[in-house]
C-alpha cells in the first residue's frame, strides 16, 4: 500500500471517529447529508478528488471510497469523487463542494433516485453523448430515501439550471458503469465492516455456556462470509485497476454482478448470527446491512450486470470465453 | 480483523507467448483429433498427450534443469495449466505429479529419488497417486492405520489405502503411513513414503464409480519393501508433509475450471440471443469465475514469492468447487426442460449429464467442503 494512501485512510478513520457519532448519523439517516461530517471530509481535501489529472492516483482514491462503504458514511463522498472524474474528463470546470451524479436513459423529464440529488450543490448528468454539469437547488420534486436511510431523490430536469455541457462519448453508458464502480467498490468495505461486527459478536455473545464462535454451524457461516467478502473484495480491486482511465464495462459488470451477490447473502447471514439483537436500531450493523441492500441495486442490480454479462458473451459465442476472461488481466 | 487478500499478479512478460503458444499447441492437437474436450483435464488421461506436454517443457516448468525441470516461474506454470484445463485437454495422466508430488519429492526427497524419479515425470513418462485415504480415515487423516515397520534394510508396509485415484496406471504412489505411536498420538509418527507401485505385495482392485467410471482403487500393501531414501522430509514429518502439499493440491485452477468444457457449450445451446433469464444465470457464473481466475493467480503469486497461503488456498478451493458445481445447474435450465436423452448427436446433454454425475466429488476430493470451512474458521481466529 503506498503511504498516501495509507495516510489517507487514517486520516479518514479518525474524522469518522471524531465526528460521526451514532446521534450524528441519526441525524442523517432518512434526513440529509451530515454537515459535520462534510465539513471535517472538506477541511482534509477529501472532497476534492477525482480529477483525472491529480496527483492521488485512481486507485488511491478508490480506497478512500472502499473506506468510506466500510465507515458507511451518510454523506456524497463517493459521488463527489466520480462526479469530478467525469467532469474533467469531459473539460468541464469544477465546481465547489458536493457533486452527485446520474444518467438520464430515456430521454425522460425526470431524474429518480439520484443520490443526494436534493442537497448536493451540482449534479453531473450524462444524456446519450453529452455531459451536463447543473444546478438544481430549484428542481428537486421529490425527496425520498433508500433503505439505508440515504437520500434517493427526484429532480425536475426542466427546472434545473444548466452551468455547463460537453461532449462525452457514450457518456449515459460510461456514467453507469463509472457508478456501478463506486458502489462495487464501496460494497467491498461494507461487506468488510459486516464481517467485522460479526467476528466480533459471535466470540462475544455465550449461550449454552460457550461464546457462539465455538459452534461449528456458525464458524461455517462466518467462513462463507469471509469467502464473499474476499471475493467482492478481489472482483472490486480488478474493476479499479482495469478502470484507471475510464470505466471498463466488462470487469466493471463482473465487479458489481459479484459484490452485489456477496452482498445479499452477507446481510441476511450476518442477521442470522446476531439474533434479535441485529434487528435492533441501537446495534450498529444495520448502518451496514442496509447499504449491502440498497448498494447492490443502484446502477444496475447484479442481475442487470449478469444478464449484460450474459448477452456479450452468448453473441460472441462460448468458444471466445476463455480469450474474453485471459484479457481481463 | 484477519482479513484475506487477493492481490493482483504481475505476469512476467514471457507469460503472454507462453500462453499464445499453449492455446495453439492444444487446438491443434484437438484438431488431429487427439482429444475432443471431455469433460475436463483431470478426467481424461492420455500418456503420449502427456508426453509431448514434457517433451514441450510444460510438466516440471519450475524445478531446476539439473533435475529435468526448466527453471521458470510458479506463474508461467499457472498459465500453462489453466489453458489445459480451458482447452479441456487430457492431462490426468500427469496432473498429480507434476501438481504435487514432483514439488515434494525436489523439497524434500533424497537424491536418489530426485534423480530417477524427477526427471521422468517432467518428461510426462511419470505417475503418481496419492494414499492418503483409508477405509476409517477420511477427513480424520491422522487416524491412518496402515503401518510401517523398520527392516534391517529399510521399511515395510502393511496395510489398506482406499479412493486411491489413478493407481491402476501410476508408477508410485506417496503413501501417509504410522511408523510409531498409535493412531490416539495423532500428529506424531505418521511418515510418507514413495512407493512403486510395482513392488510385490501391492494389490490394486478398481472401486467403480456412481457412473461406473473407473478412477479410483483400493491399494493393499502386504509387507512391501521400500528402502529409507524413498521416506518424504524424514521418519515422522509425515503430517507436516501433507499439511504443506495441500496448499499447492488445493489453490490452482483446477479447483474451478473442471466444468469449464460445460460452460462454453452451454452458451452456445443458448444462443446469440438468449431470454434475459439465461444470460443472468450464464453471466453470473461468468462473473464468478473472472473473480476466481484473479483470486488463483493472486495465490500463485503468493507461491511464487515463497508464502505458504494454505487458508486462501481453503477459501478458494470452497469458492471454486461450489461454482464448478453450479455450472450443470444452470446448464440443465438453459434449455426445454422435457426429458432428454443423450442422443448419439446430442453432444451438449451426454455432456451435461457427465457433468452431474462427476460434479459430486468435487467438494469431496482434496479435503470436503466442512473441513475447508474449518480451516477458513481457523483463520478467523474462531477456532
Ligand atoms: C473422486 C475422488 C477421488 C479421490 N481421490 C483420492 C486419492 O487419490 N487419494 C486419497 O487419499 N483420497 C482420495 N479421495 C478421498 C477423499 O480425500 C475423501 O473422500 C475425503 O477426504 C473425505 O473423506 P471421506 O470420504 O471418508 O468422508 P468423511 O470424512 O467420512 O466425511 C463424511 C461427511 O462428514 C463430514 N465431516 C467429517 N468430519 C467433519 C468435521 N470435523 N466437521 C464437520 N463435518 C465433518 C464431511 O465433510 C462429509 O460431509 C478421493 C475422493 C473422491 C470422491
Amino acid at each position: 500500500m503506498s503511504d498516501i494512501r495509507d495516510e489517507m485512510l487514517r486520516t479518514l478513520d479518525r474524522i469518522v471517529e471524531a465526528n460521526l457519532t451514532i446521534a450524528e448519523r441519526e441525524k442523517a439517516d432518512g434526513n440529509g447529508p451530515s454537515a459535520k461530517l462534510w465539513a471535517a471530509l472538506t477541511e482534509q481535501g477529501m472532497t476534492a478528488l477525482g480529477e483525472t489529472d491529480s496527483e492521488i492516483p485512481f486507485a488511491d482514491a478508490m480506497a478512500l471510497v472502499a473506506r468510506s462503504g466500510y465507515h458507511a458514511v451518510p454523506v456524497p463522498l463517493a459521488e463527489t469523487i466520480m462526479a469530478r472524474r467525469l467532469l474533467s474528463r469531459a473539460d468541464i470546470a469544477l465546481p465547489e463542494g458536493s457533486i452527485t451524479l446520474a444518467a438520464r436513459a430515456g430521454g425522460q423529464a425526470n431524474l429518480v433516485g439520484v443520490a443526494y440529488g436534493g442537497t448536493a450543490a451540482h449534479v453531473v448528468v450524462a444524456d446519450g453523448d453529452s455531459l451536463h454539469l447543473l444546478q438544481v437547488t430549484n428542481a428537486v420534486v421529490h425527496n425520498a430515501y433508500n433503505q439505508a436511510g440515504e437520500p434517493r431523490d427526484t429532480i425536475d430536469l426542466g427546472k434545473a439550471k444548466t452551468i455547463d455541457r460537453k461532449p462525452l462519448a457514450h457518456a449515459t453508458d460510461v456514467l453507469i458503469a463509472e457508478g456501478a464502480l463506486l458502489r462495487s467498490v464501496q460494497l467491498a468495505g461494507a461487506l468488510s465492516r459486516t464481517l467485522e461486527h460479526c467476528l466480533t459478536w459471535v466470540n462475544d455473545r455465550v449461550q449454552f455456556g460457550k461464546p457462539i464462535a465455538r459452534f461449528q454451524a456458525i464458524q461455517h457461516a462466518m467462513a462463507i462470509m469471509a469467502s464473499e467478502a474476499a471475493a467482492a473484495r478481489a472482483a472490486a480491486d480488478m474493476a479499479v485497476e482495469a478502470s484507471e482511465k475510464q470505466a471498463d464495462w466488462f470487469a466493471v459488470a463482473v465487479a458489481k454482478s459479484r459484490a452485489g451477490e456477496a452482498a445479499g447473502k452477507t446481510a441476511a447471514a450476518a442477521h442470522a448470527a446476531f439474533g434479535a439483537m441485529g434487528f435492533t436500531r441501537e446495534h450498529p450493523l444495520h448502518y451496514s446491512t442496509r447499504r449491502l441492500w440498497a448498494w447492490r441495486d443502484d446502477f444496475g442490480s447484479e442481475v442487470i450486470w449478469q444478464s449484460k454479462i450474459g448477452q456479450h458473451m452468448a453473441a460472441k459465442g462460448g468458444e471466445n470465453l476463455w480469450a474474453t476472461l485471459t484479457e481481463m488481466n | 480483523m484477519p482479513e484475506f487478500k487477493f492481490e493482483p499478479v504481475t505476469m512476467p512478460p514471457e507469460a503472454a507467448t507462453l500462453r499464445a503458444e499453449v492455446r495453439a499447441f492444444c487446438a491443434a492437437e484437438r484438431a488431429a483429433g487427439t482429444f475432443t474436450p471431455a469433460l475436463g483435464s483431470m478426467v481424461e488421461a492420455n500418456p503420449s498427450f502427456s508426453e509431448k506436454m514434457g517433451a514441450r517443457g510444460w510438466l516440471g516448468m519450475t524445478w531446476p534443469k539439473q533435475y529435468g525441470g526448466h527453471e521458470r516461474t510458479a506463474l508461467e506454470r499457472y498459465v500453462v495449466v489453466e489453458e489445459m484445463l480451458a482447452a479441456g485437454a487430457p492431462c490426468l495422466a500427469h496432473w498429480i505429479a507434476d501438481r504435487q508430488s514432483g514439488p515434494q519429492i525436489l523439497r524434500h526427497g533424497s537424491e536418489r529419488a530426485k534423480r530417477t524419479i524427477i526427471p521422468e515425470i517432467a518428461a510426462g513418462r511419470c505417475y503418481f497417486a496419492i494414499g492418503m485415504s483409508e477405509p476409517d480415515t477420511g477427513s480424520d487423516l491422522a487416524s491412518v492405520r496402515t503401518r510401517a515397520h523398520k527392516t534391517d534394510a529399510g521399511w515395510k508396509i502393511t496395510g489398506r489405502k482406499i479412493w486411491t485415484s489413478y493407481a491402476h496406471k501410476a508408477h508410485y504412489l506417496i503413501a501417509l503411513v504410522r511408523t510409531s505411536g498409535t493412531a490416539d498420538q495423532r500428529h506424531q509418527g505418521l511418515t510418507q513414503f514413495i512407493v512403486d507401485l510395482k513392488s510385490p505385495g501391492i494389490t490394486i482392485r478398481p472401486i467403480y464409480n456412481l457412473y461406473g467410471g473407473h478412477d479410483f482403487n483400493e491399494v493393499t500393501f502386504d509387507d512391501v519393501f521400500v528402502t529409507d531414501d524413498m521416506i518424504v522430509a524424514g521418519e515422522g514429518r509425515g503430517w507436516e508433509m501433507v499439511t504443506s502439499e495441500l496448499a499447492f493440491e488445493r489453490s490452482g485452477p483446477d479447483r474451478f475450471m473442471s466444468s469449464y468444457p460445460l460452460l462454453v457449450e452451454a452458451f452456445n445451446a443458448a444462443g446469440k440471443t438468449p431470454s434475459d433469464a439465461a444470460a443472468a444465470d450464464l453471466g453470473r457464473l461468468v462473473a464468478n469465475l473472472a473473480t476466481l481466475r484473479r483470486m488463483s493467480g493472486s495465490i500463485a503469486g503468493m507461491l511464487q514469492a515463497g508464502l505458504n497461503p494454505a487458508t486462501e488456498a481453503a477459501l478458494v478451493k470452497d469458492l471454486g468447487t461450489a461454482f464448478e458445481q453450479e455450472i450443470p445447474e444452470v446448464a440443465r435450465r438453459i434449455l426445454p426442460s422435457e426429458p432428454r436423452a443423450a442422443l448419439p448427436d446430442d453432444r451438449y446433454t451426454a455432456l451435461l449429464h457427465k457433468s452431474q454425475l462427476e460434479c459430486v466429488s468435487y467438494s469431496l476430493r482434496g479435503g470436503t467442503r466442512e473441513i475447508l470451512r474449518g480451516m477458513i474458521a481457523r483463520g478467523l481466529g474462531l477456532r
